[in-house]
């Protein structure tokens, strides 16, 4: 990938939360550790309220249940990188539910 | 070598147990290996199978009217019989007098007996909590131990992180240092580790750019303690932006000391971040915790609980 290309891209996703127990603490922690080791800005945005990806305690605020949908932007060089690594980890349930 | 000699306890020992010698001087180079008491009662009374001498052997009250009930030459035969074995030394409490036998047989056979005010329980209480502290096991740490609201932080880090400064900053905040740089823990009754400093050095510290400070001086007696126990262990380093560091405290980091685990936390050196603020708030959430509250584990509950409720 050229530098030129992924320069302060912006890319946006909607995830679901599919782990039963939800975005709580310890998912929140797996996501921030995440999303902090990339330089892009990361906003997470349920319903109408958004929070900073990077913030555990922004993530918990969002109280986001199984099932509850997020959109997610990274702004920055590594946007696509991060939001790809960030719908993995959702996916992946963060290692619950088995 | 291991245990401890008759001279080093007599010296240490002579004033709180109130001490006598009264027989055995050539004695003082055998050794106390062992950290217990034996009150060789049985033994004299003839049954010397598994007779425990390498204990410290107590004669109180029953020990001393049973060899005066027997014939001379029978107490003689007895007490010869056990004091031919490497007994480190014996005591006779509540200022019995020794028989004649027992003072000549410990001199002939050079074993210590001492003489004591003192009763047999209060006796036997203090030199096993001696012996007990004598033979803990123990270890020299590079760090520093510091009382902040009566938790004992064993604060470590690498040379020139900032230790000393922390260790300065929690003192003048009217917390107590208990030594800066080495700290000598012992395990004491297998369950606690109590840190304490050299002391020479103890009420010394080295700051870069001022020098060795004494900081009794500076401070006061209130800043000050001799010993504590360690209760929460904290690693300072220079923030690692690679490394992921704790975020919520959910689960509970130890590592070991004398093969006792201590809670631990790593904290993470940066310009803006107060470590003596740090450090005193690290202990209170400590306090918390041990008092049953996880604040991270009530908020988890609080939030899941919240998510279901929608």
């Amino acid at each position: 990938m050229s530098r030129e290309n992924s320069n302060n891209s912006k890319v946006e996703m909607s995830f679901r939360i599919v782990n039963s127990l939800g975005l709580h603490l310890r998912p929140a922690r797996m996501l921030a550790n995440l999303t902090n080791k990339f330089e892009s800005d990361i906003f997470i945005k349920k319903n109408s309220e958004e929070v900073n990806g990077k913030s555990i305690m922004g993530i918990i605020t969002l109280a986001a249940a199984e099932g509850a949908l997020l959109k997610v932007t990274a702004i920055g060089p590594d946007a696509r990188e991060a939001i790809e690594a960030i719908g993995k980890l959702i996916e992946n349930k963060f290692g619950e539910d088995e | 070598m291991k245990g401890i000699s008759i001279s080093e306890f007599y010296e240490k020992m002579k004033d709180e147990l109130q001490l006598t010698l009264v027989a055995g001087k050539d004695g003082f180079n055998r050794r106390i290996r062992w950290p217990e008491i034996n009150r060789p009662g049985l033994a004299l009374a003839g049954y010397v199978d598994y007779f425990a001498w390498r204990r410290v052997q107590i004669l109180g009250k029953v020990e001393i009217t049973y060899l005066w009930s027997l014939e001379p030459d029978v107490s003689r035969a007895r007490i010869a019989q056990i004091l031919s074995r490497k007994v480190p030394c014996m005591i006779v409490a509540r200022r019995y007098c020794a028989l004649k036998q027992l003072l000549e047989e410990a001199d002939r056979l050079k074993v210590p007996l001492f003489r004591t005010p003192l009763v047999t329980v209060d006796l036997i209480d203090r030199i096993t909590v001696f012996l007990d502290n004598e033979f803990a096991p123990s270890i020299s740490l590079k760090g520093n131990l510091v009382e902040v609201f009566g938790e004992g932080v064993f604060l470590e880090g690498k040379s020139g992180v900032g230790k000393s400064e922390t260790a300065l900053g929690l003192l003048a905040r009217g917390h107590r240092l208990i030594t800066d740089d080495v700290v000598r823990i012992k395990l004491r009754e297998r369950k606690y580790l109590i840190g304490s400093g050299s002391e020479l050095t103890r009420h010394h510290m080295e700051i870069r750019g001022l020098g060795i400070i004494n900081v009794q001086k500076l401070f006061g007696a209130v800043c000050f303690r001799e010993e504590s126990q360690i209760d929460l262990a904290i690693t300072l380093e220079r923030w690692d932006p690679r490394k992921e560091y704790e975020r919520l405290g959910i689960e509970e980091d130890t590592i070991r000391i004398l093969d006792k685990p201590v809670p631990h936390l790593t904290i993470p050196v940066r310009t803006g971040r107060d470590l003596v603020l740090m450090v005193e708030t690290a202990a209170l959430n400590h306090r918390l915790k041990s008092m049953g509250f996880n604040p991270a584990r009530a908020l988890d509950e609080q939030l899941i609980r919240s998510m279901r409720a929608r």
